[in-house]
């Protein structure tokens, strides 16, 4: 059986083990090159890597998502999008431009029925690292403890969420608010 | 010239764009305040007569043949700049091209993407790397005499999504990403960054109207001050405000400047 999630590395393997969906449903985990640079630094190439190829196979994986019928699209980004972060620019760029794609698809594909919701993790599950980006919030996170984003991400991939779209879902354990 | 308020005797502002809508409209505002600015125009048919009118008023301008979409002739533009004048204290980056209505599912990625994608998240690190090490220069004169300002021109749509350009607000939103991220990282630098975000009567917005007045007052309707944005008196003065000395404590900010239309923030 084909897995719903789409996506390399440790946080895709782990959804693809955890996350379950009731009806034809899609989870995008954007392909983002995370290394911290300074924008100074920033060659060509690196732009190219860190914006726009992750940025044209998440389109195209939302095509092809829709393309495929499911009912659900969830795209995963972490919050530096929402927060930023030194020396990580063009990967927020990313993650923010993915997060606000998602309300773009969610205004379109609601008329045929499709829900396109985003859940931003913590940084730190993308590999990114918060001791260069600076805080991500001016208060520590709310919640202690492992956070899991398969069951928030599994619940937009059901009936009940039927009416959710065009939004993000922070599941950080209450840093990001 | 002569306006009363901010002050930017002395400094030189880069707009990119400046040749015609909101571009132009922030060119001539931070002009009337004393600014040095440079037209960076595609076009010289388009950014010389802005140029020009600027001058014509009293005010300091030269255009700047520029095309954002390729990162030479960014450093190029900021290479005459300091040459010819110097320094440089301010960078508003507005070029933008490519928002053509499509269907996501059906978007071509380099018909649909590309513009956008090279003029907004492109565009805006390139030009940040390239003029960093000038407006790191300028925070470090004293308060009064310089102060690194780089102003990114976004979107409400890069904030809530379009159903008409699905792809404009991702490129949109970017830029704010950008902004924060570089509020962080040029912070030590005194730099600070900025977006605005407009919806003012630039030359498309006036032809839609002109092809369908209804769409005008569908906007008007909506818009809690009930008329579309003045290029220089409301975005201009904006940009104004972030360029200068009274912004020196507000960075990483995006301020949505739309008669109150948008207020998801």
């Amino acid at each position: 059986m084909t897995s719903i999630v789409v996506g390399e590395g440790r946080l895709a393997e782990a959804l693809r083990a955890r996350v379950t969906a009731e009806m034809p449903a899609r989870v995008i985990v954007p392909p983002l090159v995370i290394e911290p640079m300074r924008v100074v630094d920033l060659t060509d190439d690196d732009i190219d890597r860190m914006w726009e190829q992750p940025m044209r196979t998440l389109i195209s994986e939302l095509q092809r998502a829709h393309g495929d019928g499911c009912r659900r699209i969830v795209v995963v980004v972490p919050t530096i999008g929402q927060s930023g972060g030194a020396e990580y620019a063009a990967v927020s760029a990313t993650a923010e431009a993915a997060r606000v794609l998602v309300k773009s698809a969610a205004r379109q594909w609601g008329e045929v029925d499709v829900t396109v919701n985003a859940v931003a993790v913590a940084p730190e599950v993308f590999g990114i690292d918060t001791a260069i980006t600076g805080p991500i919030s001016i208060a520590p996170r709310a919640l202690a403890g492992e956070v899991d984003p398969s069951d928030t991400i599994s619940f937009l991939c059901s009936a009940a969420a039927g009416h959710v779209t065009g939004q993000t879902i922070v599941c950080d354990g209450g840093l990001w608010m | 010239m002569n306006r009363r308020g901010t002050s930017l005797a002395g400094r030189v502002a880069i707009v990119t764009g400046a040749g015609q809508g909101v571009g132009e409209g922030i060119a001539r505002r931070l002009a009337e305040h004393g600014a040095t600015v440079i037209v960076a125009a595609r076009r010289a048919e388009t950014g010389e007569p802005v140029a020009a009118s600027i001058r014509g008023d009293g005010g300091s301008a030269t255009c700047v043949e520029t095309d954002v979409t390729k990162g030479e002739s960014i450093a190029a533009c900021v290479t005459h700049t300091v040459a010819e004048f110097g320094r440089l204290d301010i960078v508003v980056h507005n070029a933008f091209t490519g928002a053509i209505p499509h269907r996501l599912e059906n978007a071509v990625l380099d018909k649909h993407w590309k513009g956008m994608s090279l003029t907004a998240g492109w565009a805006s690190l390139q030009c940040a790397r390239e003029a960093h090490l000038h407006l790191a220069a300028s925070s470090r004169r004293p308060r009064g005499e310089g102060g690194g300002r780089y102003v990114l021109i976004t979107s409400p749509s890069g904030v809530e999504g379009s159903a008409n350009i699905p792809l404009y607000s991702p490129a949109k939103a970017a830029q704010r990403a950008i902004a924060k991220s570089l509020a962080r990282e040029w912070g030590p630098d005194g730099i600070t960054v900025n977006c605005i975000a407009p919806v003012a009567a630039s030359p498309s917005l006036i032809t839609a109207f002109d092809r369908n007045p209804a769409l005008q007052q569908a906007i008007e309707a909506r818009t809690p001050l009930g008329r579309v944005g003045d290029i220089t008196d409301d975005i201009g003065s904006v940009a104004l405000f972030l360029a200068g000395d009274d912004s020196s404590y507000v960075t990483g900010q995006t301020i949505v400047c739309d008669g109150g239309s948008f207020l998801g923030l």
